[in-house]
């Protein structure tokens, strides 16, 4: 109930003047007179430079002492002192270890570097003296839902915000300023709401009628405006690190426009809140999920991934998590929590328990540390993105495979009275091999393969042995250039014989690839794990792929007969192990393979030709170190049992003669399974060009997750279960321990944090800057509200509305602070500089992607298309290639060099420059601020940038179109294009000037006209006149360099 | 990939440029325009207007030096190739390297999975220089020459094994993305000693295809975006958009900027907004910059002997070596700090071809950037560091022959060196082992080696934060100690 304290005027008096000092950084001086307020004035100090060592963080914790509770804090000591004895600081050890000379018994002690000035401990004393009040800090009590609105002395205010901000004000001897301009009104409101300016003719008429019910249209029509949702998404996607390419240095390009586009028009439908955030967070675990609800989770898989030769995958699997969870504590909680990553949060209830408990929820799904460098494969697990055609042509294949299926299976039931009708004979025919490598002989460095008849290529020399088998070293290979490129649709066996010498971990004995986490391990690859043997083929390893491992591994020092044999079914089930000629038990590793196994440069993958069958090593793998090969068959066809047998030179059991049947002799059987062949060949075809984008798949079963000594990725402490941070709101009893449950959790009622943070994010939209100024920052260091009531009052409201955002947008909008004149006097700037009573208007300089995006508009250039792959507008050339990458920027023509800004491609590493320089993020990782402070650099974007320069000659056209014989007329309509008001006497006289001065300056440079009016990708309109043209072109630039173009007042 | 212990300092350098304008109630007019550049120096700045940064010429500790030229060696050069002599490398030259050596430490991915980890001793003769005797490769002949006036550090370390992670640390303090740079963190702390040119420029040899480089290197992380290093290019805009666009001829823009002028000054008196004279003043000085930044990039009053002096690749713009004669010009001119990136150090393969490559680049135009500085007086103040982000394996990665290897990522020793700025000269610091694999004596972490550098400039490590997110942060993080060793 911290609302409370505002109820008496004297409590106020000090409360405010905190305020106005920026408590959080600097407690102010004590108020001469009133009581100490702890939350504003003990809590930020004792937090600041005490928590350190007296705080949350148990493992730091000196003398066993801890302020951070009330129970620490009051601790009782000998002979009648406590740490804090309340009405008695003579008794009060804190009070006399702040107070003290002595360098051994001083806090914060010398050695900290942090120190506390002699009016801070006077305050400290007095707030002991006058008996200690103590709270819990103000984010983690709930919500107060009964707050009363304030009773108002000079009038009573229609809208709760004004009541609030009123009550206030008045307590201040304050009065709110006078209504904005209308201009200026509907400007703030265009921006607020849609990101855009308003336009000439929503200007005009609000000027002429601005009544409330004018008003009330204008919003609604804003509200309803697509551009409404594109501007909430500009703010949201810096929280989600929306980006175009993967991070790191590589930085490849991956598109997630889908997610993107979703944020648009979840906010464009008005989608709850609590929704919002539940489907980005769980979307997939909701009841029958929608293709939109996955998309959505696509939030978590926004984080940097890197690709980098040699990296550990585990290492950046855990960055991964790590990356989730502190996301999700930023933008969701309002929290640091990143701390805890390494340790107990130093200065908030959160300890390395809670982190990693936290992190069980985000740590369960089928990733890779490491992307492909050389496919293009979306990392698993991921969501096709089909179009309506595509889905229902699947469906039919799908369903024709089943019926085929089916039949198959009734089919060899019926067959049996066939089989036994069938003469037995003693031995059978062997397909003929597709690849042969018999390793009796070696030539130089080549070894004859009698089926393909082009030699393999012995790489790095393996040794011909005594046995006429090959010896490998576990870094030398053998490479069949002949071998056919095998696919997951073609059934095929392959059979070795092959002896381990040695143990070993992990050894590649034969596969179709070109390497390990390089690749996603794209292809089929016969490995041993322990020497037990793995098969599996593979479009990205671990989430699109299928493999079975023996139980048992290979024995040491004797031969194996190896025998691998696959239907082309893409199941696991479709893979049979023998070894020796007798099929051996496995376990399913992975059963989801969905792409082939092949690469293909059409879907991106990097590839001039197909890697090759290769055996004994891998590129940045483990090779089958000192071991014995011999006698390497591929056989394009599912070998039977008793072909399995008789290659191995053994005896099949007598029920596999069956099979053999059917699968060799019996037509109907025969015919089915070409039939069910097209079928798969048809899918794969068509399945291969459907993009996919990264979302969030629960595994079926859980990942254990370990709490990870100072964060590390090798230092796995002991286990733990997924759940919220003990201080907080206990963990629903009744949801799954999921993040579908961690999400109903986050959006519950009794949550103090997420309708707090969601709130004040909002009302920083309108005003510039949050009610709590730190919005990345909800915890002990950042931050108070400057009004907590009004706060939890509309956070309250908030959640009985159901989330409502527009309706929350529509309270600020109608309030009165908000539509006050940003106008001050020197004595209210003075007293108030960052206007945080309200006492004004809001202003602010508008956010990159608006600025550029009103210069476009004035113009007449944007080109309103939402969604899409991003765009690449005008950069200087260079910039990608002189990063290193190799990788040209390849910019766009035509309209997508117009399209809204949050459209523009995002690279990482190199992110678009005139953006940055008006503070936009790299998005790396999640950010809730963006600084907007003025450097020369923008200036030279905005004077020299051509998109700018393009927009202002387009302008200047248009303006001359329209008023050829009317300078000032055309000077007005492009100020108020660019600014939203008409130029007062004075402007258009300095604007009429700067017009004729160029004229002259042009019409004495007769080549530099053409040359300005060149610029930018539009055609000019060549029936204007060059000189006159330029020089307006100079006026237009002038408007769009004047301060309030990018300001907001 | 772990931050350690969130330790604090000081308080008070944390604010935004407005709150300290507002606290303090400063008005802009009259004010320096080099303030502008970093805003939040207005405060720190004395009556002259100079930008002092947060520091407000309140140096921690007596400062040494005034500006550093970094020279950064991205992708990782050999020690053992450059200053880390090992002779028994090519004693034992095809032996494994012994487990005693390795003591399970990790590798990369790229060549831990080989079978046979040999050692390669290294190609290229190595022989003592100057007064000390420095061994010094015969990769580095200009470099020799100068030992004396190098402070040699065998014995850095690192965290990191990839290269992002790495080159991130060792720029910004953190293996995270999103940290300030070491540049932004002394333009932050000292501000700027030049009205016309920002204080911490960036200059990358541009046409090396190797490990990439990327914007965050240089990047203000969460300090006000004032502080981003600025990339000057070989080319038509030293600076992205310093041109003004085709036809605009500068008496044009000054039409403008005057006619702007106007309108500012007429917006101020109608607003009393102090932001509008910001305004103002940023545009005039960014025409300024117009003329200052091609007049620092303009080599052509440069003589033939200062060219031959960093050679004959000098005098084409964009080179190492002429960006190393564009560092000494813009130390000259008080930018506080220099970033210059030479990539292609990665050898992982075909190492003594490539080494001698990238040596043959690199070597000439660092040692007379030394030699330069010197004779001008101005080697006292600048400081001078060459190296990379790492050290690499001393054995072959891939196959060793008798006239080839590659070297993996190492991150547990590797040599830098430093010049001038109140560094030892002649002195060389820290031993490894018999293998360049370990430090044995005076390791010198990246930590560390930040606080010295901090140190050097008149800055407590402890003392430079920033309050951001509720924590107090600095650019070594929650560690590192000043290297008392190497200062002069």
């Amino acid at each position: 109930m911290i609302a409370v304290r505002f109820c008496g005027a004297l409590a106020l008096a000090i409360a405010v003047f905190a305020t106005l000092g920026l408590a959080g950084e600097k407690p102010p001086r004590p108020a001469a007179t009133g009581r100490v307020d702890f939350t504003r004035q003990i809590r930020p100090l004792l937090s600041d430079r005490c928590f350190r060592c007296h705080g949350p963080d148990a493992s730091r914790r000196k003398a066993k002492l801890r302020l951070d509770v009330r129970e620490g804090a009051f601790k009782k000591l000998d002979k009648g002192w406590a740490v804090v004895k309340p009405g008695e600081p003579s008794k009060s050890e804190l009070v006399r270890r702040i107070t003290t000379d002595d360098t051994d018994d001083m806090m914060p002690p010398p050695e900290s570097k942090l120190s506390l000035t002699a009016d801070e401990k006077a305050l400290l004393t007095r707030w002991v003296a006058e008996g200690a009040e103590y709270r819990p800090h103000w984010s983690w009590a709930p919500v107060a839902t009964t707050t009363l609105l304030p009773r108002a002395g000079m009038s009573a205010p229609s809208n709760p915000i004004d009541a609030f901000v009123r009550a206030r004000l008045e307590q201040e001897g304050l009065s709110p300023s006078p209504p904005a301009s209308p201009e200026a009104l509907v400007r703030r409101l265009a921006f607020d709401l849609t990101g855009l300016p308003p336009s000439v003719e929503d200007i005009e008429a609000f000027a002429a009628d601005p009544s409330d019910a004018a008003y009330q249209r204008l919003i609604d029509r804003y509200l309803a405006s697509p551009a409404y949702g594109e501007r909430m998404a500009m703010d949201w996607l810096d929280l989600a690190r929306y980006a175009d390419t993967y991070g790191y240095q590589a930085d490849v390009e991956r598109d997630m426009s889908p997610y993107r586009d979703w944020v648009i028009s979840a906010f464009n439908r008005n989608l709850p809140y609590d929704q919002f955030l539940t489907w980005q967070l769980a979307g997939d675990l909701l009841p029958n999920a929608s293709r939109e609800q996955r998309i959505a989770t696509a939030f978590n898989r926004l984080h940097r991934q890197t690709n980098e030769g040699g990296s550990i995958e585990e290492e950046f699997r855990t960055e991964y998590v790590v990356d989730r969870v502190n996301t999700f504590g930023t933008s969701m909680l309002g929290l640091t929590i990143e701390c805890a990553r390494c340790h107990d949060h130093r200065f908030d209830s959160i300890t390395q328990r809670d982190y990693y408990s936290l992190f069980a929820f985000f740590n369960n799904i089928d990733e890779s540390g490491l992307y492909s460098h050389f496919t293009n494969a979306t990392p698993s697990p991921s969501l096709l993105l089909w179009t309506a055609p595509q889905e229902q042509e699947h469906q039919r294949l799908v369903g024709e495979m089943r019926t085929i299926e089916a039949g198959l299976e009734r089919m060899h039931r019926s067959a049996k009275t066939a089989f036994d009708a069938e003469p037995k004979p003693q031995a059978v025919t062997l397909p003929k091999p597709i690849v042969h490598l018999a390793f009796d002989t070696v030539d130089g460095d080549k070894t004859p393969d009698s089926a393909t008849g082009t030699p393999a290529e012995l790489k790095d020399t393996p040794v011909l042995t005594d046995a006429s088998a090959l010896h490998f070293s576990g870094d030398n290979s053998v490479v069949d250039p002949g071998a056919p490129i095998l696919g997951r649709t073609d059934p095929f066996s392959l059979a070795l014989r092959l002896q381990r010498t040695e143990p070993q971990d992990r050894a590649v004995v034969v596969h179709q690839s070109r390497a390990w986490t390089d690749a996603g391990s794209r292809g089929y690859e016969l490995t041993l794990d322990h020497g037990r043997v793995f098969f599996g083929l593979i479009h990205f390893w671990p989430g699109n792929a299928i493999g079975v491992r023996s139980r048992l591994p290979l024995p040491l020092g004797a031969w194996s007969s190896v025998a691998i044999t696959y239907d082309g079914s893409s199941r696991a089930s479709g893979i049979r192990v023998y070894v020796n000629g007798v099929v051996i038990e496995t376990e399913v590793v992975r059963d989801h393979l969905y792409k082939d196994i092949t690469y293909d440069k059409a879907a991106g993958d990097n590839v001039n030709e197909q890697p090759r069958l290769t055996i004994g090593a891998r590129f940045r793998d483990s090779g089958f170190k000192n071991g014995l090969i011999d006698d390497l068959q591929i056989f394009d066809v599912e070998l039977t049992g008793v072909e399995v047998a008789q290659l191995a030179g053994t005896r099949a059991p007598a029920a596999v003669a069956f099979d053999h049947f059917l699968a060799r002799s019996y037509q109907p059987s025969i015919a089915a399974r070409a039939d069910l062949k097209k079928r798969r060949v048809d899918e794969n075809a068509l399945i291969a060009r459907v993009p996919e984008i990264m979302v969030m798949e629960e595994m079926p079963t859980p990942r254990p997750t370990h709490r990870l000594q100072r964060g590390a990725y090798d230092a796995p402490q002991e286990l733990v279960h997924p759940n919220t941070p003990a201080s907080l709101p206990p963990f629903p009893a009744d949801q799954p321990r999921n993040r579908l449950g961690l999400a109903r959790w986050l959006t519950d009622s009794k949550n103090p944090l997420a309708s707090r943070v969601v709130v004040n994010r909002i009302w920083r939209m309108h005003f510039g800057q949050g009610i709590v100024a730190t919005q990345e920052d909800f915890g002990s260091q950042g931050r108070l509200p400057t009004h907590p009531e009004l706060l939890d009052y509309l956070a309250a409201r908030f959640m009985a509305e159901r989330w409502d955002v527009k309706a929350l947008h529509r309270l600020i909008v109608t309030s009165q602070t908000y539509r006050q004149s940003s106008a001050a006097a020197p004595a209210l700037t003075a007293r108030d500089p960052d206007n945080q009573l309200l006492a004004r208007g809001p202003k602010r300089r508008l956010a990159a992607e608006s600025i550029r995006d009103s210069a476009l508009v004035a113009g007449g250039l944007l080109n309103p298309t939402i969604g899409g792959r991003s765009v690449k507008p005008y950069q200087p050339a260079g910039l990608w290639e002189q990063s290193g990458t190799g990788k040209t920027y390849q910019q766009d023509s035509g309209g997508d060099l117009y399209r809204r800004s949050l459209y523009t491609f995002w690279r990482r590493t190199s992110p678009p420059p005139s953006m940055v320089t008006f503070g936009a993020m790299s998005r790396e990782v999640c950010t809730a601020k963006r600084d907007v402070t003025t450097t020369p650099l923008q200036s030279l974007v905005l004077l020299n940038d051509p998109q700018f320069v393009e927009a202002a000659r387009v302008l200047a056209e248009h303006a001359w179109q329209r008023f050829p014989g009317d300078g000032p007329a055309r000077n007005r309509l492009a100020f108020r294009a660019l600014i939203g008001r008409s130029p007062d006497t004075v402007e258009a006289a300095i604007l009429e000037r700067l017009f004729r001065e160029e004229d002259a300056e042009f019409t004495s440079h007769p080549d530099a006209a053409a040359k300005l009016l060149a610029v930018g990708e539009s055609k000019r309109d060549r029936a204007l006149p060059a000189n006159e043209l330029a020089a307006m072109t100079s006026v237009v630039s002038a408007i769009m360099n004047f301060d309030e173009f990018v300001v907001l007042r | 990939m772990s931050c350690a212990k969130c330790v604090g300092a000081v308080p008070l350098a944390g604010l935004s440029r407005r709150e300290l304008l507002n606290r303090f109630g400063m008005g802009l007019g009259g004010i320096a325009v080099a303030n502008l550049i970093n805003p939040a120096a207005l405060i720190a700045s004395g009556s002259d207007g100079q930008d002092r940064g947060v520091l407000n010429g309140q140096f921690h500790v007596p400062p040494k030096a005034k500006r550093i030229i970094y020279l950064f060696m991205a992708g990782g050069p050999s020690q053992m190739e450059t200053f880390d002599y090992k002779p028994i490398l090519r004693a034992r030259n095809g032996e494994q390297l012994p487990d005693s050596v390795r003591q399970g430490q990790r590798l990369t991915g790229m060549s831990g999975n080989q079978s046979s980890l040999p050692l390669a001793g290294s190609l290229f003769e190595f022989a003592q220089h100057g007064a000390a005797g420095t061994w010094v490769s015969s990769l580095l002949p200009h470099t020799a020459k100068i030992v004396d006036d190098l402070c040699i550090v065998r014995s850095m370390c690192t965290d990191a094994i990839n290269h992002d992670p790495a080159i991130t640390f060792f720029q910004s303090g953190s293996q995270i993305a999103g940290r300030p740079s070491m540049g932004a963190w002394v333009h932050y702390g000292l501000g700027s000693d030049n009205e016309d040119l920002p204080a911490f420029v960036v200059l990358i040899t541009p046409g090396k295809v190797d490990q990439p480089l990327y914007a965050r290197l240089w990047g203000s992380g969460f300090l006000p975006p004032e502080h981003q290093g600025v990339q000057f290019r070989s080319g038509k805009d030293a600076v992205l958009y310093l041109s003004n666009p085709d036809g605009v001829s500068r008496e044009s823009r000054r039409l403008l900027l005057d006619r702007l002028k106007d309108l500012h000054a007429h917006a101020a008196e109608q607003l009393g907004d102090r932001d509008v004279d910001t305004r103002i003043a940023q545009y005039e000085m960014s025409y300024r910059m117009q003329a200052s930044v091609p007049g620092v990039m303009d080599l052509s009053n440069e003589t033939e002997e200062t060219f031959d002096l960093y050679g004959k690749d000098s005098q084409t713009p964009g080179t190492f070596a002429a960006n190393c004669l564009l560092a000494r010009r813009l130390a000259e001119r008080g930018v506080k700090f220099v970033q210059l990136y030479h990539q292609g150090w990665d050898q992982h393969d075909n190492l003594p071809r490539d080494i001698e490559r990238q040596c043959r680049e690199t070597d000439q135009a660092s040692a007379a950037l030394v030699i330069d500085l010197k004779r001008r007086g101005l080697l006292d103040d600048t400081l001078v560091v060459w190296g990379g982000e790492f050290g690499r394996t001393s054995y072959s990665q891939g196959k060793l022959t008798a006239t080839n290897y590659g070297r993996d990522h190492h991150p547990r020793c590797f040599s830098v060196w430093m010049a001038g700025g109140g560094v030892k000269p002649g002195l060389v610091f820290g031993t490894t082992d018999d293998f360049s694999y370990n430090v044995v004596d005076e390791p010198v972490h990246v930590h560390d080696f930040h606080a010295t550098l901090l140190h050097l400039l008149g800055i407590d490590h402890e003392r430079l934060t920033y309050l951001y997110q509720g924590r107090r942060f600095r650019l070594t993080d929650v560690s590192g100690k000043v290297v008392s060793a190497l200062i002069a």
